[in-house]
């Protein structure tokens, strides 16, 4: 922030105590899991066949093209299908279905390891077979962050979690810091950074303590940034931590990102031999009756989560895949949760009024990109490109943001969108 | 049951532009309020009175301009009101007007103010210019003749700035500022001007309150307050006003009510800040030089006017990403800031002229007795047969020798109320003038003027009482004119005043 910027971030009420303080809600055991054969926009290929019989931690399918990725089958039981089906992000993909057979046979994929001993190779080679992947949203695979680490002089921990109502990490971190400490000191050892950090919101004052405590005699440190909106994208959050910018990857900026569930993930997989097959997810909103965190497996359908938190409240919902800002509406409940998934956000569906544009600047302002969207929704109007070229609407990471401070309740970010895709047509 | 669908994202601030527009109107009201209190004391209950009622003229006109435009294109009436917010452009047009407006003609600037100045353009947040600062224009320019004269007619603080040219030495101005009760009075707002820029205090108010609630940003009113401040102070520094001069500038008249309430209207400013801050800066410059070299006492309005019409190309300046270009951006906002500042100090520097500086920097000056500041300037003629009615002029005669009368004759000057002064229409007191007037029975021509008591401010009005200013009514008859002395307007005519009582009372009259 300078003179002649705005804040670009903004305050805004997360509804976090709707779930952060309850009991978390264990369903791990459902009758059927269907796993999206997809990563990012990559589709993945099954490594078994219908009928086959896969256990807890069966390597099940796998991603093979420039990046490497394996699925791991949450429930023990029979592969009856691979059905296409919507996914959290409304594209439709193969899904492997698996029945289960309720038994819970365990069969781990992989060993243990001992990161404190391992060398820098091995401790690589097992986040990439174990299946590590960015779980903030991004489902990216996590050892290409980690393949040439140099000169990194902070890792970040993520744990700001900025989404409204989402309280899924916080609740995560919260019940398993020993593992959150282990998958950190491991990442720290990947990423040869010379400072580490964990990364929280400064109101969150009982987490910030146990962390301390948890890293009290390590090298990592505990950082707070301020509880706003997106402190937790990457750019935001290393723009507060070290006051740099970067153009494509924090690493220009001496910095590695990671999701402290991801890191937590990785801590499971390293004590327990465990690969990713649950969940912390938070379902929370107006629109549900009891908003809760839950503990899923991979692969169960929303429908089933929404029913558990005592089903919708009206009659209209909309229901969302991840917390309200950047997670779309899906007007279909079948879906399930995938790695990356944390939240569901069910709203009742009230009317907004919208009025014209006040030209009042405060989408500007707040644009955590540097980007105007009032003027981008202006051009984009009436079509003039060559405005829109100057405007960079690329940099647009659809964070809801000019939307959200909109007074006028336009759907700032949405014309943002359909600017995007004109441009990407013209050219 | 049924999922809908919207695009994300489906989380909003609860802050609306309905919010926002009663926020204002809140503190629109506030201000409102403050100035039929203050009239009301002040000027008694029917100024007060008229405060209210003026108010509701125009609310009233813009309503229904509104509801007939909504019906007559055919749109939800009620909702296109509720979404128009006429009564904001109203309530600030009302505001900077004068107490003295007609109601024919505010309801008619109204009336014109959100058709032309704002439904036209496609309605709210779609207009070029300030609805309000339009409306006022055209009030300005086209309804000034049907003002009432007789209601308030003391000066405001700008209009006796502008008497000379803005130019002030320290001692004038000090004399200046005390005649409207001190800096302190000035800021409680014990003074007349524009209905709405009085009290300084309750506009800061407004201000925070404004910026707390996030209604509106800071940048804009500080930097257009602030560029005002700072640019006429430093002037005042150069000039040997003070800085005094800097602050007089920023309490007097339009700059607070406009930095406020006018500058920040989102609709018609840029939307970017960088854009914001270029627009206050020419704003501030442009309000500045209005009032140095231009015939308007102040230059808020139209300097708002002006720079909406840059707006466009300001927001143009500044497309980009705030973040990649940032050097670009504080370069421009650099560049135009400081040459706009420049273009200021420059015309502060050299263009501000004394009303004396003027005329004897021309190839004819006339013989000016002692120096500079006795020279003076002529101006439009003042005709001795006019009806003076307002300066409540006293005649007696003192001497009568068959050929010649001596009179001695009182009016009341302009200036502010005092207790040993004469009352006006309005049953406030006024200092007085006194003059002791010869007169040629014969001719009834003036024959010798001698101004005995003067009681307008010093350092302003004074320019009407040299010599020179007396030696014009010598052989002037009622059938004649007097050349009124520039910068010093009110004076003149009451000493015009003085000399038509005396030569009524030579006659007979
Ligand atoms: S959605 Fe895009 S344009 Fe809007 S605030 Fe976020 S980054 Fe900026
Ligand atoms: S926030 Fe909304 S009303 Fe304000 S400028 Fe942006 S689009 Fe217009």
């Amino acid at each position: 922030m300078s003179l002649f910027t705005g804040p670009m971030n903004e305050h805004l009420d997360g509804h976090k105590e709707l779930t952060a303080h309850d009991e978390v809600l264990h369903l791990e055991n459902p009758e059927t899991v269907w796993i999206p054969l997809v990563n990012g926009a990559a589709p993945c290929t099954p490594l078994v066949n219908v009928g086959d019989e896969v256990k807890v931690g069966t390597k099940i399918a796998e991603r093979n093209d420039h990046f490497y990725l394996p699925l791991f089958s949450p429930v023990s039981g029979v592969v009856t299908a691979i059905e296409k089906k919507m996914t959290a992000s409304m594209k439709m993909a193969d899904h492997l279905r698996i029945q289960n057979d309720r038994k819970g046979t365990i069969s781990k994929p992989f060993a243990p390891i001992d990161y404190e001993n391992a060398s820098w190779e091995e401790l690589h080679e097992f986040v990439k077979n174990a299946g590590m992947l960015g779980l903030g949203g991004a489902g990216f695979p996590t050892y290409v962050k980690y393949a040439n680490p140099e000169n990194v002089d902070l890792l970040i921990i993520n744990g700001v979690e900025c989404e409204p109502y989402l309280t899924a990490d916080y609740k995560n971190m919260m019940e398993n810091l020993k593992l959150l400490k282990a998958g950190t000191l491991a990442f720290h050892k990947l990423s040869k950074a010379k400072k580490a950090c964990v990364s929280v919101k400064e109101d969150k004052k009982d987490l910030i303590e146990k962390l301390k405590e948890t890293f009290a005699g390590t090298e990592i440190e505990v950082r707070t940034v301020k509880d706003v909106y997106p402190a937790g994208w990457e750019r935001t959050l290393v723009y507060m931590l070290t006051g740099k910018r970067y153009d494509k990857l924090p690493i220009e900026a001496g910095c590695i990102v990671n999701n402290a569930s991801t890191a937590i993930a990785l801590g499971d997989a390293m004590l327990n031999g465990m690969p990713i097959t649950k969940k912390y997810v938070t379902v929370s909103g107006d629109g549900v009756a009891k908003p809760a965190n839950v503990v899923v497996l991979v692969g169960t359908p929303a429908h089933d989560i929404i029913e558990a938190c005592g089903g919708y409240t009206s009659d209209d919902c909309l229901l969302i895949a991840g917390g309200p800002m950047m997670g779309s509406t899906i007007p279909n409940d079948q879906f399930v949760i995938g790695p990356a998934s944390n939240g569901l956000t069910v709203f009742k569906n009230e009317p907004v009024k919208v009025v014209k544009c006040l030209r009042c600047g405060k989408c500007t302002e707040s644009c955590p990109s540097g980007l105007e969207p009032v003027r981008i929704n202006s051009a984009e109007k009436v079509k003039d490109i060559e405005t829109l070229k100057k405007l960079d609407i690329n940099s647009c990471i659809e964070c809801g943001l000019c939307s959200y401070v909109c007074p006028s309740k336009i759907d700032v970010t949405e014309g943002v969108r359909r600017a995007k895709r004109y441009m990407a047509l013209v050219k | 049951m049924k999922l809908s669908f919207k695009p994300s994202p489906n989380y909003r601030s609860p802050q609306s532009t309905d919010s926002i527009m009663r926020d204002l109107t809140i503190c629109l009201c506030a201000v409102t309020v403050f100035a039929v209190v203050y009239y009301g004391l002040a000027w008694g209950m029917e100024t007060g009175l008229r405060v209210v009622l003026l108010m509701v003229t125009s609310i009233v006109a813009a309503l229904c301009t509104e509801a007939v435009w909504f019906m007559a294109t055919k749109q939800n009436v009620k909702e296109g009101i509720l979404s128009s917010y006429g009564w904001v452009t109203a309530i600030i047009l009302t505001l900077i007007s004068s107490v003295n407006v007609s109601y024919y003609g505010l309801a008619i600037s109204t009336i014109i103010a959100i058709l032309f100045g704002k439904l036209v353009f496609g309605g709210f947040g779609q207009n070029i210019f300030n609805p309000a600062a339009f409306g006022e224009a055209i009030l300005m320019s086209s309804f000034a003749a049907s003002n009432r004269t007789d209601l308030m007619t003391t000066a405001t603080p700008t209009m006796v700035m502008k008497g000379s040219n803005w130019i002030a030495t320290s001692e004038s101005l000090a004399k200046t500022v005390e005649s409207f009760g001190g800096f302190g009075k000035m800021l409680l707002g014990g003074y007349t001007s524009t209905i709405g820029s009085t009290c300084a205090i309750l506009l800061v108010l407004c201000l925070i309150f404004l910026i707390w609630q996030k209604d509106i940003d800071w940048q804009m009113p500080v930097f257009y307050i602030g560029t005002v401040f700072v640019l006429t102070a430093i002037i005042g520094l150069a000039k040997g006003a003070g800085l005094g001069y800097g602050l007089f500038h920023v309490l007097a008249g339009g700059v607070l009510f406009g930095g406020v309430f006018m500058c920040t209207d989102p609709v018609t400013t840029p939307v970017t800040i960088p854009g914001r801050i270029v627009y206050a800066v020419g704003a501030a410059v442009l309000t500045v030089i209005f009032r140095w070299r231009s015939n308007f006492a102040d230059g808020v309005l139209y300097s708002i006017l002006l720079m909406n019409m840059l707006t466009p190309a300001i927001d143009k300046l500044f497309d980009g990403n705030q973040i990649k270009d940032a050097g670009k951006i504080r370069t421009r906002v650099l560049a135009s800031t400081l040459s706009c500042l420049c273009i200021g100090l420059l015309i502060g520097m050299f263009g501000l002229k004394t009303t004396a500086e003027e005329s004897t920097s021309g190839a004819a000056a006339p013989s000016a007795e002692g120096g500079a500041a006795a020279a003076t300037n002529f101006g439009a003629p003042i005709s001795l047969g006019n009806d003076f009615k307002e300066n409540r002029c006293e005649v007696e005669e003192i001497s009568n020798d068959g050929t010649q009368a001596v009179y001695h004759v009182t009016a009341r000057g302009f200036g502010l109320i005092d207790p040993d002064g004469i009352a006006s229409s309005s049953g406030h007191e006024y200092k007085r003038n006194e003059a002791e007037i010869t007169i040629d029975l014969a001719s009834k021509t003036i024959t010798n003027y001698t101004l005995t008591v003067f009681g307008d401010t010093e350092g302003i009005g004074d320019l009407a009482t040299t010599e020179e200013a007396q030696q014009l009514f010598v052989g002037k008859g009622l059938s004649d004119e007097v050349d009124s002395v520039t910068g010093a307007t009110y004076t003149s005519e009451s000493l015009v005043a003085m000399a038509a009582a005396a030569l009524n009372a030579a006659s007979g009259n």
